[in-house]
C-alpha cells in the first residue's frame, strides 16, 4: 500500500519527531526541546489552544438546550463508542474522536471500547487525573508468576523520574508510607468529608491490611511558585475538568508541558497530520522519518529526524508500527520478536458495591472535589490470599443523594420537592481497579481488507477477559459488599457490570518492554531492540498493567527515555 | 491544510480570546478568593459558540398542555417557582424530540396516553379536566402500579419524572433558586454544616 502513496518532501530535517501530543507526547516535547533538540510534534487531530478552544467551559447547565445531553442522531451516527465514556457530554464531545471517521474492527463476540481524543493535547484534556506510583510489587509481578515477560526495570530505576515529573505536574495527595503505593512529592491532599472520615476509621480498625486514603490527583490544590510561572493556578473544585480548564489547575499538555516546550523555541507542531508509517533505512538500520497523510487534504508528505518517539497512545502507536512495513520488517517495524500487537491489557473496572450510610444529616460539603477516596491493593501482597493472581485497588467516595437519584424514588409534589431540597441520604461506594493478566491472545492486528477514509488499514482488536480476570471481578464485588456491610451501610448493592475491555481507557501493552529481544519490542529505556533511534514511551510499552492508574508512570518513563535518547545522541550511538 | 506552528511562537501568543479572564485570575492569585470575585469570573466565560441546535418538537398542543400540568404536579410552585415557572414542558418537548431514541419517544407518548385513557375510564373525563385530588390519586396509582396500572405504566411514569427532574433542576430556577449552585466554588471543603448551606447543592460532583 505504501508504495502507491505519493510522498511530498518536506525540506527541514529535525533532531526529533514525536508522534502524538497527549500525556506522553507532551512530556517528550518538553524534555527533548529543553535538551536543545529541534523537535517536531506530529498530531493527527486539529489544534486546540489552551483556554480559547475550551468552548464548553463555564457554560451554565441551563445555557445548554439539552442540559448536557447530545442529539440522539449525532450520538448514534458519530459517537456510538465514545458515548460509553462517563465524561462524554454536550460540553466535552468535541474532545472525543468521531467514531464514524475512526472505525476499527473486533470479532462480534468480543467488543472492545476504544476511547480516543484526537486533537492537540490528546486525552490529556480528558483524563481522570488520578496519579499513583507503581512499586516493585508491580515491576516484579511477571517474573514472580510467569505471566508476561519480566520487566527490565525496577522501582529504583523509575523513582527519580517520578520525583522529576511530579515536581512539574503537581500531584495532590497525602504521605502514607504504604509499601505497595510509594508516596509522591505531594501538594496538599483534598479533604475527606465526614462520612469518608467515619468509614476510614471503621475500615482501618477492622482490616489491618487496608487503608482508606485521599485519591492522589494531578491537581494544583496549592500551586507552587513554579506552577504559577507555568501559568497555572489553584484548583477551583468545579470538577468539570474535561471541558478544559482556564485555570490550568489540572495537568494537561496545554496547561503544562506544551508551554514549557514552546518556551525553548525548539518546537514545531504539525496538526491534522496522520502518521501512516515510520520510514526505515535498512542500510543504516535507522528510522529516518515518518510518512504523513493530511487529514483534511489527503495529501501525503514526509518528515525526517535523527530520533523518533512514538507517543500516539497504546493502540495508535502499535497501529502505525504494524503499518510500517519493509523488507526487513515485513510484519511491522521493530517486530523481529513477533510480539508487536500482542499482550494487550486494560484494567478491570466493572465491579464494586455501594450502599447508604445512616445519619450525618447535618453534615455536608462545599465544592465539587475532583478526586475520590482510594484503597490501595491488599490482595496477594505479603502472601497469596485469593484464588486468582495479582490484585486490585478500590476507588470511591461518599456524597449525599441529589435530585437525579430521586428520579427512581417514589413520590411527587410539595413533599417530594422539599425532600430534594433537603438533600438525600449519604451514599458511599467502592469500585475496583483490577490488574488484567498479559496474554498473547489479547492482540491487535491490521485488518486484511477494511480501511478508514484515509486509506489506513483498520485496526482489528481481539481482547477478552481470562478466568483469572473474571475471578478477580467477583472478588472485587464480594469484598466491596462485605466491607460496606461490616461498616454498617444499608441497602448494600453488589454489582458486576457489562464493561467491555478498553472502556477503562487504561489500555496498555502491544509493544512491550523486556530483557530479551526475542520476546519483547522495547528495552528498559523504551528503545526498540531492533531500531536504535526508535522509541515508544506510551502505554504500548507496558509489560504488565498493575492496578494503579498508569499515566504518571507513562510520564516518568517518557522523561527517562528522553534523557537516555539525548545521551545516546551525544555519544553518537544513535 | 496542516498548521505548523513555527518555532518562536510562545504559549502566550496562543491565548487570544480569554485575556480578560486570565487577567482576572492573575489578579486573584494575590488575593483571597471571595464570593463576588468568583461569580465575576464565572460570568466572564463567554457564551457557548457551538450550541446551534435542531428545533424539532415532539408534542402536539394537547400533549404539551398535559406535560405542562404533569410537570407542575411533580414539582409544584412553593416558595420558588415549579416546573411551569421553569418552562420544563418546553424543555422536554425539545429535548425529547432531539435526544431520545424513537423507542423512548414512543414510551413517553404512550405514558401520556395511558394517563388520559385511564382518567377517562376512572373519572369519565380527560386528565386535565379532573380535580387535582383525582389527578394526584391517578398518578400515585400509576407510580405504584396499582388499580388500572401495570409495571409498564410505572416505568412510563418514572421515565417522565426523570425528564421533569432533569428539566427543572438544571434550569436556572431549579439549580440556583430552589437548590444551591456555585459555578466556581473556589475550592473544596470536606465538612460544612448542612444548615449553613440551607439546601442541597444542584451538583455534587
Amino acid at each position: 500500500m505504501s508504495k502507491t502513496i505519493h510522498i511530498k518532501q518536506a525540506p527541514e530535517k529535525f533532531d526529533a519527531i514525536i508522534v502524538g501530543s497527549g500525556v506522553t507526547g507532551g512530556w517528550a516535547a518538553k524534555e527533548l526541546c529543553e535538551q536543545g533538540l529541534k523537535t517536531l510534534m506530529v498530531e493527527r487531530g486539529r489544534p486546540v489552544e489552551h483556554r480559547k478552544d475550551y468552548v464548553g467551559e463555564g457554560v451554565k447547565p441551563w445555557e445548554m438546550p439539552f442540559r448536557g445531553k447530545i442529539e440522539n442522531q449525532i450520538v448514534e451516527e458519530q459517537y456510538y463508542i465514545q458515548k460509553q465514556n462517563y465524561a462524554f457530554n454536550d460540553a466535552t464531545k468535541h474532545f472525543f474522536a468521531n467514531d464514524r471517521d475512526h472505525p476499527y474492527s473486533t470479532p462480534s463476540d468480543k467488543p472492545f471500547s476504544w476511547i480516543r481524543g484526537n486533537q492537540l493535547g490528546g486525552k490529556s484534556l480528558l483524563w481522570h487525573r488520578q496519579s499513583y506510583r507503581w512499586s516493585d510489587l508491580d515491576f516484579t509481578a511477571n517474573a514472580k508468576d510467569g505471566h508476561g515477560v519480566d520487566w527490565p526495570i525496577r522501582y529504583k530505576d523509575v523513582e527519580p523520574w517520578y520525583d522529576y515529573v511530579e515536581h512539574h505536574v503537581g500531584i495532590s495527595g497525602s504521605v502514607e508510607n504504604i509499601p505497595v503505593l510509594p508516596d509522591s512529592k505531594f501538594l496538599p491532599p483534598f479533604e475527606f468529608n465526614a462520612v469518608e472520615k467515619h468509614l476510614k476509621a471503621k475500615f482501618e480498625k477492622k482490616y489491618s491490611d487496608r487503608k482508606l486514603i485521599m485519591g492522589r490527583c494531578a491537581h494544583l490544590s496549592k500551586p507552587a511558585p513554579h506552577h504559577i510561572e507555568q501559568g497555572r493556578y489553584q484548583c477551583m473544585a468545579r470538577n468539570e475538568c474535561q471541558k478544559g480548564c482556564t485555570f490550568g489547575a489540572y495537568f494537561s499538555t496545554q496547561s503544562s508541558t506544551l508551554p514549557a516546550a514552546l518556551k525553548t523555541n525548539n518546537l514545531s507542531i504539525a496538526t491534522n497530520s496522520i502518521v501512516h508509517s515510520v520510514i526505515y533505512d535498512p542500510k543504516t538500520n535507522r528510522a529516518t522519518g515518518v510518512r504523513v497523510i493530511d487529514s483534511e487534504t489527503l495529501e501525503t508528505r514526509e518528515y525526517f529526524a535523527r530520533v523518533i518517539f512514538l507517543c500516539a497512545s497504546t493502540l495508535g502507536t502499535t497501529h502505525l508500527m504494524l503499518n510500517s512495513i519493509s523488507e526487513a520488517f515485513p510484519s511491522g517495524i521493530a517486530n523481529s520478536s513477533g510480539v508487536l500487537g500482542h499482550y494487550l491489557m486494560d484494567h478491570l473496572y466493572g465491579a464494586g458495591a455501594n450502599g447508604t450510610v445512616p445519619g450525618f444529616e447535618d453534615e455536608y460539603y462545599s465544592g465539587r472535589r475532583p478526586t475520590g477516596i482510594y484503597v490501595p491493593r491488599f490482595r496477594n501482597v505479603t502472601r497469596k490470599d485469593a484464588d486468582f493472581l495479582r490484585g486490585y485497588s478500590f476507588a470511591g467516595g461518599a456524597a449525599r443523594e441529589q435530585w437525579n437519584q430521586f428520579a427512581s424514588k417514589d413520590g411527587f409534589g410539595v413533599e417530594f420537592k422539599n425532600a430534594i431540597r433537603n438533600a438525600g441520604e449519604w451514599r458511599f461506594g467502592l469500585r475496583g481497579s483490577g490488574e488484567m493478566l498479559p496474554r498473547y491472545e489479547n492482540q491487535v492486528s491490521l485488518h486484511p481488507t477494511k480501511k478508514d477514509k484515509w486509506g489506513m488499514p483498520q485496526l482489528h482488536i481481539e481482547c477478552s477477559y481470562s478466568d483469572n480476570d473474571i475471578k478477580m471481578l467477583h472478588d472485587i464485588a464480594d469484598t466491596a459488599a462485605e466491607m460496606l456491610e461490616s461498616a454498617g451501610l444499608k441497602n448494600v448493592k453488589r454489582f458486576i457490570e457489562e464493561w467491555p475491555p478498553g472502556l477503562s481507557i487504561h489500555e496498555m501493552g502491544t509493544a512491550r518492554m523486556g530483557k530479551d529481544p526475542k520476546t519483547s519490542v522495547l528495552n528498559g529505556y523504551n528503545q526498540t531492540h531492533d531500531v536504535p533511534n526508535l522509541f515508544v514511551t506510551d502505554g504500548a510499552s507496558m509489560a504488565s498493567c498493575a492496578w494503579q492508574n498508569p499515566s504518571l508512570t507513562f510520564m516518568a518513563l517518557t522523561a527517562r527515555a528522553c534523557n537516555y535518547a539525548v545521551e545516546q545522541l551525544k555519544l553518537g550511538k544513535i | 491544510m496542516s498548521s505548523v506552528i513555527p518555532p518562536g511562537l510562545s504559549a502566550s501568543d496562543l491565548q487570544l480570546e480569554r485575556r480578560a479572564v486570565i487577567k482576572q485570575i492573575a489578579v486573584l492569585c494575590g488575593l483571597a478568593l471571595s464570593t463576588s470575585s468568583l461569580s465575576l469570573m464565572a460570568d466572564s466565560f463567554s457564551s457557548p459558540r457551538d450550541f446551534s441546535r435542531r428545533k424539532e418538537r415532539l408534542f402536539n398542543a394537547e400533549q404539551l398542555a398535559l406535560v405542562r400540568e404533569l410537570g407542575e404536579l411533580i414539582i409544584p410552585a412553593t416558595d420558588t417557582p415549579g416546573a411551569i415557572g421553569a418552562e420544563v414542558h418546553h424543555f422536554i418537548d425539545h429535548q425529547a424530540a432531539c435526544c431520545l431514541s424513537a423507542q423512548e419517544q414512543e414510551s413517553l407518548i404512550k405514558g401520556l396516553q395511558r394517563i388520559n385513557s385511564t382518567a377517562e375510564k376512572l373519572y369519565g373525563k380527560a386528565f386535565l379536566s379532573c380535580t387535582q385530588a383525582q389527578q394526584v390519586a391517578l398518578l400515585t396509582q400509576m407510580e405504584q402500579a396499582q388499580g388500572e396500572f401495570t409495571a409498564q405504566d410505572r416505568a412510563y411514569f418514572k421515565q417522565f419524572k426523570g425528564l421533569v427532574l432533569l428539566g427543572y433542576y438544571t434550569s436556572e430556577i431549579g439549580a440556583s433558586k430552589e437548590l444551591a449552585y456555585l459555578a466556581i466554588p473556589g475550592g473544596y471543603k470536606g465538612s460544612v454544616k448542612f444548615s449553613t448551606v440551607g439546601k442541597a447543592w444542584a451538583f455534587n460532583f
